[in-house]
Formats: structure tokens, C-alpha cells, sequence
């Protein structure tokens, strides 16, 4: 657990120093919050009561998607494309660390980084300024804590799915451009799920993708409650296991196909 | 320490498309192409010794230094190292063991020598009086204070070595793996590392594997040598053995009196004159020094003499170019 902790720290420390310029970040994240609440202002004087819930947890739900965006900072799959690249993937496996929890160390550095110091701010500020609104009472604001890291999980294990295609695959730049527009559309970064057509809807529905925006924004703004939250919570929670298993597996099974590059 | 029978590694490469059409493609269908970097090896170590492991670019080194460290999983043969089976147990595997990859650091880049360490100790739960200790060994032997707080990325490429190696004993491992740990090291700092191993070696009673292309590390530091090429053993065994066994052709050099015009002597061949010197190479099998010197100074008074040995180096080209398997064998 401490060694966890070290990694994680480390990486927090890595991204602090390194990509980090925080008002370009910061102010970029702040247009994006307003683009979104200017497109929902629009739709919803055109034709308001068309959307399901009132503007101002449309806004709420857009602008909170768009803070969210610094999941997209942590990809385990990188680090693990460019270790098995460049070959320093050995130096990693002759550590004793368990591969798979390593990088679970790392991402949640990383996601930590950007949930304090961009995220966080970022929401406070457009309280603000665009009039987000805190979640409606204690117990939804419980329920979206509980769910928001979840929905990170069930994301680290597709990403680290993916990451471990690397070791196959070699090159999955292609794969992970395709990947992420999968992710933030049926995740319903943007627009939520409901307004799907039914068949998409269906499809977003049973995917796992949903996990990381769309089941944690519904909560916080009061779509998903009671039952139906605690059972979104159940369908992050059985993905994550079945992610968990589905990563080990494929991992170990990449892992014998591992070829290290040079030297 | 190390038991391995019978290692066979093949490598199944995907042949590689260009383009985003061709990497789909490659997703699903995809060619392959097998390479077998290791083939049917086998070999002992016993606690304690100094192995030099070596053979050409491309033989097999590496990657059976992966396979013994549990990185890579063979294709086929058992591998023991004090016991565990590396790709098994790999975690456990690790603790055991050190390594030192010369091409590559082990050390976090960005973060201070020392920092690197301090994760090491926790990575390996190293105890904190021997992590102390440890730290004082390798500032007294490596001069590891000198850079202790300087990001790996700012050291010079001997400090790094340095640093790396007190990394993969921070640990106190049993047994070393060393991949060409001098390549780029200047002479001074290989010098250096040259004796620490050696001294880790007889007062840690470390088991040593290294892999070098510097006969000289070799030749002052192994008391055996296993040479691979083409994923085989072509020879184990000690160095003045192998020195008997192959560096068959020795040289003759004599210095004249005066300058004298080139000639032929009885089983030698003249290779090279220069001034009032000349060079001949003979096989000590078809004559000796003493009759060579009789029949020259015979003819010609002369001034002074000197046989030279086959550097290593040459021996080991020779063994590279290929002998026939038969030899090898019988040189074990």
C-alpha cells in the first residue's frame, strides 16, 4: 500500500511538473464550460420542456462533463504503448510489482492532480458565474461520490484493456482514436443519454461507457435517484469486476506474447 | 543457482502493414513470422560464480537474461533460479535477484538519485538499517554521494551505471544479472565498476551473469565464459581452457641486427616486416618457438625476440565465425 501511495505520488508530482500549466488548463476547461452553457441557453429557449429536465441541470450536467474531461489526462495505455515501444518495459517487470496495480498507482496520481486542481476549481468557479447548481440533498451527493470513482475505475480497466492490446498490437494509436470518440459519446459527456434515440439509447445503455459521465452526472443532478441510482451504482459495480477479471486474464495472456524491443 | 535445460525461445512477429487501412487489417488477420533467438540451451550456475556471457549482437543473450528474470516466457525448456520458475513466480522472482541493463535505466528519470532509491527500499522492503548500510557501502564503493540528489536524467552516463547498479543491490540480492553494463562507460569508471563487481562477488558471495562485448571485462573479471551465437552454446568453460583449445596460432616477433630482406621459415608465415622487425605467425601444433628461433638465428644475428599470445578477442572472432558443434561440446 505504501509503495501504491509512492507511485501515486510520483506521478502527481510528474504531471505537477511537467504538463502542468495551469492557467492555460484552467481557462481552457472555463471555455468549454461556457460554450456548453450558451448551446443549452439556446436550445432551451427555442423549445423549452423538449429535454427532460429543467436548464438549469442541463447546464449542471454539460459543465460538469466538461470538468470530467480531466479523466481523459490519465492513459495507462500510453505509458504501457511507449515502455513496450522503446523497450523499457523490462525495467518495469523486473521490479516485484504487480504490472496491473502499478498502473493503477500512476492513473490515480494523475486523476488526482487534475481532480484538485483543475476540476474542482474549474466547478467552482463556473458556481459561480453560470449558476451550476450543488447536487439537490446529502444522500444524491453520497451516491454521486460513491459513483464518480467507479466510474474512473471501470475506465482505468478499458484503458488498461487497451494498453495491454499494445503488447499485441505494437502500434494502437489508430485503435485509441477510435476508442476515446466511443467513450465520450456513448459515456454521454456531452449530451445524456436520454435524449438518445431508442436504439442508441439501448446500446449506451448496456455498454460500459456510461459508467464514467453519464451515471455520475445523473446523480448529481437529480436524474437518476433512489432505485434507479442505487442500481446505476450496481451496473458500475458488476462492470468493474468483470473489467478487473477481463484485465488480469488478457494481461497475462499478453504477457506471453511479450517481445522486448532491442537489447 | 541457476538451472536451465533445454531453452528455446521463438519470437512470433507480426508482419507489419503500413497505414490506418493496414494496421485494421493487422487486427484481424495478421502474418506472422517466427524467429528463434534462443535454441535447445542448457546450463549451470553454481552460488558464487562469475560468468561472462557472451556472443554477437543478435545471438540470444538478452533474451535469455529476460526469460531468467521472468520477463520474457520461454516457448519451451525449464528454467530454475534458486528454486522459483522466473515466469511463474516473477514477483518472487524479482525480489532475489538484481539486474543492470546498461542500455536502459531502471531509475525513475525525473527524480533525484536518492529518491529513486528510497522507492526501491519500499518496492523490495528493504529494512531500514540495511538500507542505511547499504547506502554507506555503495557511497564508500560507488562515491554514490557525489551525485545522491541529481536527477537521473542530468547524470553522466558512468554516474547512472553507478547509481543503477547500487539500485539493483540496494536489495542484497543473491544473484546479478549484468547486460552489457560498461557499454559507453569511459575507462576510468569501467576500471571502477570492473572492481566492484568483482568485489561484491567475493565478499557478498553475489552470483554474477554478465554480458559484455568487452573481452577485457572478461578476461579480468570471469572465471567462465559462455559464448552463445545463433541462439546456441557454442562454449562454457574457464578462459585459459579456451585459450588452449582455440588460440591455436601464436606470433613470433624479431627484432634484426640490421634490416634484412624478407624470407621463409619452416611452419611459419611471414605476416608482417617493418624496419628492422618482422612478424611470424605460427601454429603451435606444427612447430614450436624454440625450433623457429634455432632456425632463424642460424641465419640471421638477431637483437631481440618475443612471443606473442592470441589476444582473446581474436579467439572469441574465431569462435563467433563458427566451429563445428562437435568442439564445442568437447570443450566442456
Amino acid at each position: 500500500m505504501k509503495v501504491f501511495w509512492a507511485f501515486t505520488r510520483q506521478a502527481f508530482q510528474f504531471v505537477a511538473s511537467y504538463r502542468f500549466d495551469f492557467f492555460a488548463e484552467i481557462f481552457l476547461i472555463l471555455l468549454r464550460m461556457y460554450s456548453i452553457y450558451w448551446v443549452w441557453r439556446i436550445l432551451y429557449t427555442q423549445r423549452p420542456g423538449a429535454f427532460g429536465v429543467s436548464m438549469e441541470q442541463m447546464i449542471t450536467y454539460g459543465v460538469l462533463g466538461m470538468a470530467l474531461e480531466i479523466f481523459m489526462w490519465s492513459r495507462p495505455q500510453h505509458y504501457m504503448a511507449r515502455q513496450v515501444k522503446s523497450g523499457a518495459i523490462d525495467t518495469d517487470l523486473m521490479k516485484p510489482l504487480d504490472f496491473h496495480l502499478h498502473m493503477l498507482a500512476r492513473s490515480v496520481g494523475e486523476t488526482l492532480i487534475g481532480l484538485t486542481v483543475l476540476a474542482v476549481p474549474a466547478v467552482a468557479i463556473a458556481y459561480f458565474i453560470l449558476g451550476v447548481q450543488l447536487p439537490p440533498d446529502i444522500p444524491t451527493a453520497l451516491l454521486f461520490v460513491i459513483s464518480l470513482p467507479l466510474g474512473y475505475l471501470v475506465f482505468f480497466h478499458l484503458n488498461f484493456l487497451i494498453g495491454s492490446l499494445a503488447i499485441v498490437a505494437l502500434d494502437i494509436r489508430h485503435i485509441n482514436w477510435a476508442y476515446y470518440s466511443v467513450v465520450r459519446f456513448f459515456g454521454g459527456q456531452v449530451v445524456p443519454l436520454w435524449l438518445f434515440p431508442p436504439f442508441l439509447a439501448w446500446l449506451a445503455g448496456a455498454l460500459p461507457f456510461q459508467s464514467l459521465y453519464y451515471i455520475p452526472m445523473s446523480i448529481y443532478i437529480g436524474r437518476l435517484t433512489g432505485a434507479e441510482a442505487i442500481q446505476a451504482i450496481a451496473f458500475q459495480g458488476v462492470w468493474l469486476v468483470v473489467l478487473v477479471f477481463l484485465s488480469r486474464m488478457f494481461w497475462n495472456w499478453a504477457h506471453r506474447r511479450l517481445v522486448v524491443q532491442g537489447g | 543457482m541457476i538451472q536451465v535445460e533445454h531453452l528455446t525461445k521463438d519470437y512470433k512477429r507480426v508482419k507489419r502493414r503500413e497505414g490506418f487501412l493496414g494496421s485494421l487489417l493487422t487486427l484481424f488477420s495478421a502474418e506472422y513470422q517466427t524467429t528463434r533467438a534462443v535454441d535447445d540451451i542448457s546450463f549451470h550456475i553454481r552460488e558464487g560464480e562469475l560468468v561472462g556471457y557472451i556472443g554477437p549482437n543478435g545471438a540470444g543473450k538478452s533474451t535469455s537474461i529476460k526469460m531468467l528474470c521472468g520477463i520474457l516466457v520461454p516457448t519451451s525448456g525449464e528454467i530454475k533460479v534458486n528454486g522459483l520458475i522466473p515466469h511463474k513466480n516473477r514477483m518472487e522472482n524479482a525480489r532475489q535477484i538484481g539486474a543492470v541493463f546498461g542500455q536502459k535505466t531502471q531509475l525513475w528519470w525525473d527524480v533525484p538519485v536518492i529518491e529513486s532509491l528510497r522507492l526501491f527500499r519500499d518496492i523490495y522492503k528493504v529494512s531500514e538499517a540495511q538500507f542505511k548500510h547499504n547506502l554507506e557501502l555503495f557511497n564508500e564503493l560507488l562515491d554514490l554521494h557525489e551525485f545522491r540528489s541529481t536527477p537521473v536524467r542530468q547524470l553522466s552516463l558512468g554516474q547512472r551505471m553507478r547509481a543503477d547498479m547500487a539500485a539493483a543491490l540496494l536489495h542484497n540480492p543473491r544473484l546479478l544479472f549484468l547486460d552489457e553494463p560498461m557499454i559507453g562507460v569511459d575507462v576510468v569508471a569501467k576500471e571502477r565498476l570492473r572492481t566492484f563487481i568483482q568485489q561484491i562477488n567475493r565478499e557478498q558471495k553475489v552470483t554474477i551473469l554478465l554480458t559484455t562485448h568487452d573481452m577485457g571485462d572478461i578476461e579480468k573479471v570471469c572465471s567462465r565464459i559462455m559464448i552463445i551465437d545463433h541462439g546456441h552454446i557454442v562454449y562454457d568453460g574457464n578462459i585459459d581452457q579456451m585459450r588452449a583449445k582455440y588460440g591455436t596460432q601464436r606470433t613470433l616477433v624479431v627484432e634484426f641486427e640490421e634490416s634484412i630482406a624478407d624470407f621463409v621459415a619452416p611452419h611459419a608465415t611471414l605476416v608482417k616486416s617493418e624496419g628492422r622487425k618482422k612478424w611470424f605467425a605460427f601454429n603451435r601444433f606444427e612447430t614450436s618457438p624454440s625450433t623457429l628461433i634455432r632456425h632463424i638465428s642460424a641465419q640471421f644475428p638477431i637483437l631481440d625476440l618475443a612471443v606473442e599470445e592470441p589476444e582473446i578477442e581474436a579467439i572469441v572472432r574465431t569462435i563467433y565465425r563458427g566451429q563445428p558443434e562437435a568442439s564445442a561440446k568437447e570443450a566442456r
